[in-house]
């Protein structure tokens, strides 16, 4: 147990310096692009008629912080962003960002995962059973389907969905509410409401994960299945599903475990793509905006962060549940 | 292969062609067998070169200069060899004849005259253009290699104009524009996997080479680079781009972008060959001879797994066509007077087009053909390079 303990302590560490890591190349990439917050800010102002100075500039800058020293900038942010959970304010809007990302961001997270976890309850079980199959016409049916996947993307099959409703229903399915429920507080009419709308960006982000988890949980069961443990064990008399869900499937779900986190980066991947075409206000369609409509550095930094942070809690997570489920890892973990 | 057979002397001679054939050699051997991936290469292939040729192929200019005033929104022209006047060995169209009068309240109406046809020419003259030229007025650099001048065209009609794939609202061949897409997203892609591809090499090269410290400090970065969800990071890069910028400098400030995030998955492969390879006896002999530390890894160990490379760059290709045609979907990646897949699809979602134009979603299919022909050589490619593969 303090074994695991400590190997937990490492691995927090290890997610933390990633963290730390990550914060800096968005932080730099964000101050790199040309203009800062205070000149983008005071640009607005002149759109809106006001007559501003290069002074004006430098005074906005200061009270900003932006004159001092980027590295300072930087421990500044990530200390706000750790000790305090504070992203500092928004470039254009001038409001804080946590209250511009709010709830948004964990309804869209909220939504990749159901994505993801629609993705390996079909994926899991087609897998298995494809890799066991010796079928070819199943299995080339199963191949041309997880290739369809990656070719078809996301937007395209959006759209068809859409078409389809618009014209079968007369509503285009856009938006995560319906309008009477769009800005009431959560209640129970209105979470029935979410669900009747969320389960098509689900199912459309869960499309191309879906087909790519099929083709690994596929090639990881047929690598195991050729081996001769699961021969001996045929030979003892197990079979059919037992010896199926006994054997390789277990073996095979170590690497699946190990890789959710980078599939949740691909589910994120395109949820700004899904949510423009189908008018979602999770916080997929709020980087877009922040970035398409007003530039807002501040903003986009912080989505992405989030993003990210998320990504690597997964792996932490996930780090510590194969630990505790799989003995081989157990042991490597107990005496390394 | 292995097969024990007689010492015919076919058979010996095959075996000794087998023995001591070359990895390329192999490889070739292995890919051919794979009827899907050899039909995938076939496709492939017959699209890179449709790219390559698309001036020569297409009977318009792509851009706003080869509009076609009379046809905006036009449905697709099917040239035909049979209708009740008869048959003609060489394809016609109908004549297309429009019309404004107080009939049709003043309204331009187009009527077809299935009397009159027009027909098909091959090799018909129009306006010059060149091909195998390439130019670039970057900041930094300025290349231009002017190219050969050609002014003819595969085909046009004798008159009027032909629009096999119908034209877009601004009366451009949708065509013409699909041809010279293909090229500029392969294009974007072979910059993007190129960028990729350099970085990759040298950071797992020099994070497997020298391992130790170098190693865990590069692991992690590479790590953080992994985490990070791509395209809202393109998304957040593209959208900064001044608007003021030419067509050229978005494209290579796309590709360049796209090329900066797509090594982690390569750089760590190529860092666990090295981990294992450097310490077989070869890498130890060269050592011994005085070989330096970038002589290794050039000459002895990046060879010795050219082949995985190699399948690893065509994989990750259609993920850069992907990733562009994302970006320029959204309209944060290039823009309308560049032909890229991603540009043409960006006018689809526009309702009017689902329900009335849909020879706008022609270009979609050509960008669906694409991506899985390089996936299925991408798969087929490995297949072959994978040394064990017989003996399963």
């Amino acid at each position: 147990m303090l074994m695991f303990l400590r190997f937990a302590a490492t691995r927090a560490v290890m997610a933390l310096v990633t963290l730390l890591t990550v914060s800096f190349i968005v932080f730099s990439l964000m101050a790199l692009v040309p203009a800062n917050c205070a000149e983008r800010y005071l640009a607005y102002k002149t759109t809106q008629g006001d007559q501003i100075t290069i002074a004006d500039i430098r005074a906005e800058e200061s009270r900003l912080g932006l004159d001092r020293p980027f590295v300072v900038r930087w421990v500044a942010w990530v200390g706000d962003v750790f000790l305090r959970g504070d992203f500092g304010e928004s470039c254009i809007l001038r409001v804080r960002v946590s209250q511009l990302v709010g709830d948004k961001f964990l309804l869209s997270l909220g939504i990749c995962a159901a994505a993801l976890l629609f993705a390996y309850a079909i994926a899991l079980p087609v897998g298995i059973f494809s890799a066991s199959s010796s079928r070819p016409v199943l299995n080339n049916v199963l191949r041309l389907v997880s290739y369809l996947g990656l070719a078809l993307p996301n937007f395209l099959l959006a759209l068809i969905i859409m078409l389809i409703s618009t014209m079968m229903f007369g509503d285009s399915m856009t938006g995560l509410f319906s309008r009477e429920f769009r800005d009431v507080p959560w209640s129970l009419a209105r979470l029935a409401d979410f669900l009747s709308r969320a389960w098509l960006p689900v199912f459309i982000l869960g499309w191309s994960a879906t087909a790519f988890a099929m083709q690994t949980v596929r090639a990881l069961v047929a690598d195991e299945n050729g081996k001769l443990y699961v021969t001996a064990a045929r030979a003892r008399g197990v079979h059919g599903v037992a010896l199926l869900w006994r054997y390789p499937a277990r073996h095979a779900l170590g690497p699946i475990i190990n890789s959710l986190g980078f599939d949740l980066n691909r589910v994120f991947n395109q949820l700004p793509i899904v949510a423009v075409i189908l008018v979602l206000t999770d916080s997929g369609a709020l980087l877009l905006e922040a970035l398409a409509r007003s530039n807002d550095q501040q903003l986009a930094g912080a989505i992405i962060f989030l993003l990210t942070a998320s990504i690597v809690a997964l792996n932490f997570i996930t780090d510590l549940a194969l630990a505790a489920a799989d003995p081989r890892v157990r042991k490597s973990v107990m005496e390394g | 292969m292995q097969a024990a057979a007689g010492p015919a002397a076919p058979d010996r001679k095959a075996r000794e062609a087998y023995f001591t054939a070359s990895q390329g050699e192999l490889i070739w051997a292995r890919f051919r067998r794979n009827r899907a991936a050899m039909a995938a290469a076939c496709v492939l292939l017959a699209i890179v070169l449709a790219g390559f040729f698309a001036p020569l192929l297409s009977p318009y200019d792509p851009t706003i200069a080869g509009r076609d005033r009379d046809y905006p929104n036009g449905a697709p022209q099917i040239p035909r060899f049979c209708d009740h006047n008869g048959c003609s060995l060489r394809p016609f169209l109908y004549t297309l004849e429009r019309t404004r009068s107080i009939q049709t309240s003043f309204r331009w109406v187009t009527t077809v005259n299935t009397e009159k046809r027009r027909y098909v020419q091959f090799f018909v003259p129009g306006p010059e253009y060149r091909l195998f030229a390439l130019s670039f007025d970057l900041p930094g650099v300025a290349i231009d290699i002017p190219g050969i001048a050609i002014s003819t065209r595969l085909f046009g009609v004798d008159s009027g104009s032909i629009h096999l794939f119908g034209t877009d609202s601004a009366g451009k061949d949708i065509f013409s524009r699909t041809l010279h897409a293909i090229w500029t997203s392969l294009a974007v892609g072979t910059i993007g996997v190129l960028i990729g591809f350099v970085l990759a090499l040298v950071i797992g090269g020099v994070a497997g080479y020298r391992g130790g410290w170098i190693d865990g400090l590069l692991q992690m970065l590479t790590d953080a680079v992994r985490t990070i969800p791509a395209i809202p990071l393109f998304m957040a890069l593209a959208a900064f781009m001044p608007a003021e910028w030419s067509a050229e400098r978005r494209f290579f400030f796309i590709a360049t972008i796209l090329g900066l995030i797509s090594w982690p998955t390569l750089a760590r492969r190529v860092r666990t060959h090295l981990l294992t390879e450097r310490n077989q006896e070869y890498v130890l002999a060269a050592k011994l001879c005085g070989a330096s530390g970038g002589h290794v890894v050039r000459r002895h160990l990046l060879p010795s797994f050219t082949s995985y490379i190699i399948v690893d760059l065509v994989i990750s290709f259609p993920y850069m066509v992907l990733s562009e045609t994302a970006l320029s979907f959204i309209g944060l990646g290039l823009k309308d007077p560049v032909n890229s897949l991603g540009v043409m699809l960006q006018n689809v979602t526009n309702t009017d087009v689902l329900l009335n134009y849909q020879w706008y979603f022609i270009p979609v299919i050509f960008f669906i053909v694409l991506v899985l022909a390089f996936v299925f050589v991408g798969d087929g490619l490995r297949d072959a390079a994978d040394p064990y593969a017989d003996h399963r």
